[in-house]
This record gives structure tokens, sequence and C-alpha cells, in this order.
């Protein structure tokens, strides 16, 4: 199932990637060893049981956190020798994220939220106006503009959310858990948009527990004691 | 991104914001009453002091104010033959000795303070806008009989008629013989006696509290009072200026005083503030981890809990400076019962001055959380609940 990248097209490369964390009551390993090319143009969905690292792997690949040792290559940067401020710079132009809970903002309105990134991103109020309405109606969502978050349903916060994340038109979009919220019928719907921005050329990467997923992946990656299960 | 992102927070969470400015607004409130007080006093004494009385005062010793009213007379009288017979090196061209005796009561209701002159002499020259409203002024021959003409206050306070009498001393009972118009200054509060009768009756009958002094060439007073200074080193000789600068001192050191006491209630507000902004913060990490995630920098969000704090200052100064004014209107009212002057006033720097505090206080309060926002770690606010 190999998708031809397009314009977006910007491959994510995990190297030698590991976590530990010091403790009170010892060191704890939550990520060891960990390789992969993420391609551009591809769904790649990572499972595992709790505790295998997968929401580790995630924060390290998208910068939210930094390795204890490896490397995770966008494009031609490597994220973990950034500073923090250019690190926020390629989570703002080159990253999109959807998340379990949403995590729309809650004093803003759909199209509020959407708007947001291009607002961090200094895009102008028309501008960022206009692609929030186009994004919110591409998600069958033109009429829910105005609507705070706690007024639509979980299925359209998550369509809220994917919107969002597409905002500043990133290359990667990393899904934590985008279903775990959902009926199967909304999360079919979240599914399916996944998919078509994969189509796009983007790269997907997917953190979740939900077998339904890994119908629409391309790539399956599954994780056991923080480490590739290849079994 | 962030004044709209700030004001839709603020907005959501109306009750605590109203809360929040309420304790900022009591604080300012109690501050700007406190500090009215020194404004009104201020205008009082320049509006009135500033444009009336001698072109020169003369003291015993170097000018001090609190003493020379509390203090019995210490300037012989002598001094005014003295000075007449060098009137003209000086171009002096008149003088006219003044003395004050306080008689204090428990409330300032019943304490007056009584002020001895030449009853020949014009008291329009000292009070603004001296006009009696009720039998007649001070003449010549009241030179030795105890006879008083009163402000309107006073009158109006302690239910004194003309034909009635004031109680110096056992001895000594001053008929009234005249009210002044109330002017909503000094003169509604004084006792006008003829200058020897008063001098008898606290036992002093040489000696004065201040000497007056009119110049031929007032706008040459502060030379004159240099000159006469170098003669007389025994005695203070103050300009208006000068005695505008005294009582300035004073109200300046007032100031302070009542700052401090206005500082306990700033601290409450600022307290208040900070909490808020701390509980929000924890309230919010998930969503500030969310934003950190889609490309925010560490300082996006110190901005972002700065302008709350400021703001929720800024809206608690507005209202606290019209607490601040109702407050005032009641002190006003209260203080024109008791004494007929209005001793608190709002001036546009007492405004500007309480706002600055108040986002001086909102910065310093927002401080705090504003970098706990800011520092904390994406992974670790995401995983939050």
């Amino acid at each position: 199932m190999t998708r031809i990248p397009t314009e977006h097209a910007t491959s994510l490369k995990a190297k030698g990637l590991g976590k530990r964390y010091g403790g009170a009551s010892g060191e704890v390993v939550a990520l060891k060893d960990f390789s992969h090319t993420f391609m551009a143009g591809t769904l790649s969905v990572i499972m595992g049981p709790s505790g295998s690292g997968k929401s580790t792997l995630l924060n390290l690949l998208a910068g939210l956190d930094t390795p204890t040792e490896g490397s995770v290559t966008v494009g031609d940067q490597d994220l973990t020798t950034l500073a923090e401020t250019a690190r926020a710079d390629l989570r703002l132009n080159t990253f999109g994220f959807v998340f379990q809970s949403f995590n729309l903002i809650t004093v803003l309105s759909a199209l509020q939220n959407v708007a947001f990134p291009m607002g961090l991103a200094s895009v102008s109020k028309t501008e960022r106006e206009a692609k929030a309405k186009t994004l919110l109606g591409r998600f069958g969502l033109g009429e829910r503009l105005n609507h705070l978050p706690h007024k639509l349903s979980g299925g359209e916060r998550q369509r809220v959310s994917l919107a969002r994340a597409l905002a500043n038109d990133p290359a990667v979009i990393f899904a934590d858990e985008p279903t775990g919220n959902l009926d199967s019928k909304s999360g079919r719907i979240v599914l399916d948009a996944l998919r078509g921005v994969a189509d796009e050329g983007r790269t997907v990467i997917v953190v979740t527990h939900d077998p339904a997923v890994t119908e629409i992946a391309d790539t399956l990656i599954r994780l056991k004691d923080g480490q590739k299960d290849s079994s | 991104m962030v004044w709209f992102l700030a004001l839709s927070a603020l907005r959501q969470r109306v009750l605590r914001t109203f809360l929040t400015a309420l304790g900022i607004a009591v604080a300012v409130g109690s501050m700007v009453i406190f500090l009215s007080l020194g404004e009104g006093l201020r205008q009082a004494f320049v509006g009135q002091i500033g444009s009336i009385g001698p072109d020169l005062q003369v003291s015993f010793g170097p000018f001090n104010a609190s003493a020379s009213l509390t203090s019995l007379p210490e300037l012989p009288l002598e001094y005014v033959e003295r000075l007449n017979a060098e009137s003209e090196t000086y171009g002096i061209t008149d003088i006219t000795p003044l003395l004050f005796h306080p008689r204090g009561g428990f409330t300032p209701g019943s304490s007056f303070l009584f002020q001895g002159l030449p009853p020949s002499k014009d008291a329009g020259a000292i009070y603004y806008k001296y006009e009696v409203l009720e039998g007649r002024t001070l003449t010549e021959t009241d030179d030795t009989h105890k006879v008083a003409v009163i402000g309107e206050q006073v009158a109006q306070r302690n239910r004194l008629e003309l034909g009635e009498v004031l109680r110096l001393n056992q001895s000594s009972i001053f008929e009234i013989v005249g009210i002044a118009k109330s002017e909503g200054g000094l003169i509604d509060n004084a006792i006008l006696v003829p200058l020897k009768p008063l001098q008898e009756a606290i036992g002093i009958e040489d000696r004065v509290t201040f000497l007056a002094l009119d110049l031929s060439e007032p706008g040459a007073a502060a030379a004159t009072a240099e000159r006469l200074g170098n003669d007389f080193p025994e005695l203070g000789f103050q300009t208006r200026g000068d005695v505008l600068g005294v009582v300035e001192e004073g109200i300046r050191i007032t100031d302070v005083v009542r700052l401090g006491i206005s500082a306990i209630a700033l601290i409450v507000g600022a307290i208040a503030v900070a909490n808020t902004m701390v509980m929000s913060v924890i309230e919010r990490t998930r969503e500030f981890g969310v934003v950190r995630a889609m490309g925010a920098k560490p300082n996006f969000l110190f901005r972002l809990v700065l302008t709350e704090a400021v703001v929720l200052s800024i809206v608690g100064a507005f209202f606290g400076v019209i607490i601040g004014r109702l407050g005032m209107i009641v002190v006003n009212n209260i203080a024109n019962d008791l004494i007929g002057l209005d001793v608190a006033a709002l001036t546009v720097r007492l405004v500007v001055f309480a706002i600055a505090v108040a986002i001086a206080m909102g910065l310093v309060s927002g401080l705090l959380p504003a970098f706990r926002a800011a520092r904390i770690p994406i992974a670790v606010a995401m995983a939050r609940e």
C-alpha cells in the first residue's frame, strides 16, 4: 500500500531512540533503541499494551520531549539538537496534532480553535478565518463554526481537532488515540479523514489501542516493554 | 492572539474574574480614599494660602507649622516697632501681629482655633473672600472687648448664634458679634478675636505667634526675606512659597503614612490576583501543554498569564477609582460636618497613580504564575488530567 509522496513529502526518521527516567526507586526505561523511518504519504500505526512506550515514542518523535539517546530527523533537521524555540517553530510549521481528548481550547469557538495555530504563525486574520472555514467545511462542520467545544459532539470535536492539526499545512500529523473517545461511527469518519490526509502526501503517525485503525494503516509497528515487538 | 485569548479566558471564568477584580477594586478604592485626603488638604492650602496671606511671615526662629499652633507664642511684640523703624530700608508697608491659640476638644467639632489680630486690620487681607453674613466685623472700638467673628461652619456645627458666647477658659468669654460667610475654606472654621483680649486671656501680653508683613514690592519677597534674615538672625522670614513648602512637606509625610496603610490593602489585592492566576495555571496546565505542542513558545504563555493578571488589575483599578470616589464623597460629608472642609479630593494624578499601582500589582502578582506556565514541560502538561 505504498503511497506516492506529494508536495507535503517529509519523512521522519528515528534512530536508536531511547528514553530513561530516573527516580527514587531506580531507573525506568520507557523506550529503548527504537529505529524507524516514517515515510511521507504513509499512515503508520503504533500499537501496544499500556506501558509499552507508545506515548513516550510519540512525544519524542513530535519534539514534545527530549530523548536520553538517539535522534529524530525531520527532512534534514535533527530534532534532538534543536533549541526549544526552534523545536516550537518546527511543531508550528511542520507538525500537526490530534489528541484522544480533543484538547480544544475551551474558550474558543470551532472556527477560532482552527484559526489559532495560524495566529501563532502570524497569518493575517482574514486569511486564517477563510482557511479555518474551508478546513471545517471539508470535515462537514461548516454549520458549526461558532460553536464552543462543549456544544459539539465527540466526533465533531475530533474533526475540529483534525482541522486544527491541518491549519498550518503540516507535513507530519501525529494522532494519539484519535478514536479513543468516539463511538464506532464517529471513529470511522475520523479514520477516513486521517487516511485522506495521508493520501495527500503527509506523514501520518497514529498511536492507538483500536484494532480498527490497522485497517487504514500502511505500516504497523508493535511495541512491547519499550521496544519494537518483531514477534 | 495573546490579548484575545486572555480576554476570552477571563470572560469564561466570569465569577472568578469578578471576585478577583472586586478584591482589587476594594484595595485600590481604599488606597484612593486614603491618598485623596492628602490631595484635598493640598487643594485647600494651595488654593487659599497661595492666593492670600502676607507677602512675608515672621516667626521667632525657623518656621515650624505645627509647633507654631500648639506651643505658646514666642515672638516678642517689640519686633513690630523694630521692623517699623526699618520699614523704609526693606520696603515694608504694613505689619500685622497675629496670635493663634487652639482650644482643644475631644472631637474636631469641639476644637477651636482662636485667631487674634488688631481689630482695625482688614480680615479680608488674611482670609480669602472674607464677608460677614450676620452681625458685624471687628472694628477699632473692639480693641479691648472680648468679642468674636466666627466662621459659618463653626456656628452651624456648634449651633452658635449672634449674642452667644465662646468660652476660652474659666475667666475668658468672647461674645459672638458676627458670622462670616462660608466659602468652603479656612474662614469657615475661623474664630477671629481682637489681639489684646486674646493675649490677656492666655496671659502672654507681649508676644504673638507671627507678624504678617506687606511689602511695597511683593515680587522681591524672597530677596527681602534674605536681607531681613541677615539683620534679624533670631527671626524666621517666610514667603508664601516657604509656608506652602512647609505645609506640602507635612502633607507629604502624611502621604507616606497613608500610602503605608494602603499598602496592606494592596498586598491583599496582589495576593488575590496571584492566587487566581496560580489556580488558573494549574487548571489549564493541559491546555497550556496543547498550546505549546501546537508551536507556541514559552514566552507566549508567559505573556498570556501576565496579560490576564494585568487586565484583572486594570478592571479592578477602574472600579477601585469609582469606589474611592464614592468613599471620598462620604469622607467629605463627614469632614464638612466636623470641620467645614473638603479634606479629600480625587485628582488626575491620583487616578493615574492608582491605575499605575494596580498595573504594577498585576505585573508583580502575575510573574510567578506566568513563569510557572512558561516552564511546564509539554509532555508533563499533556499527561495532566
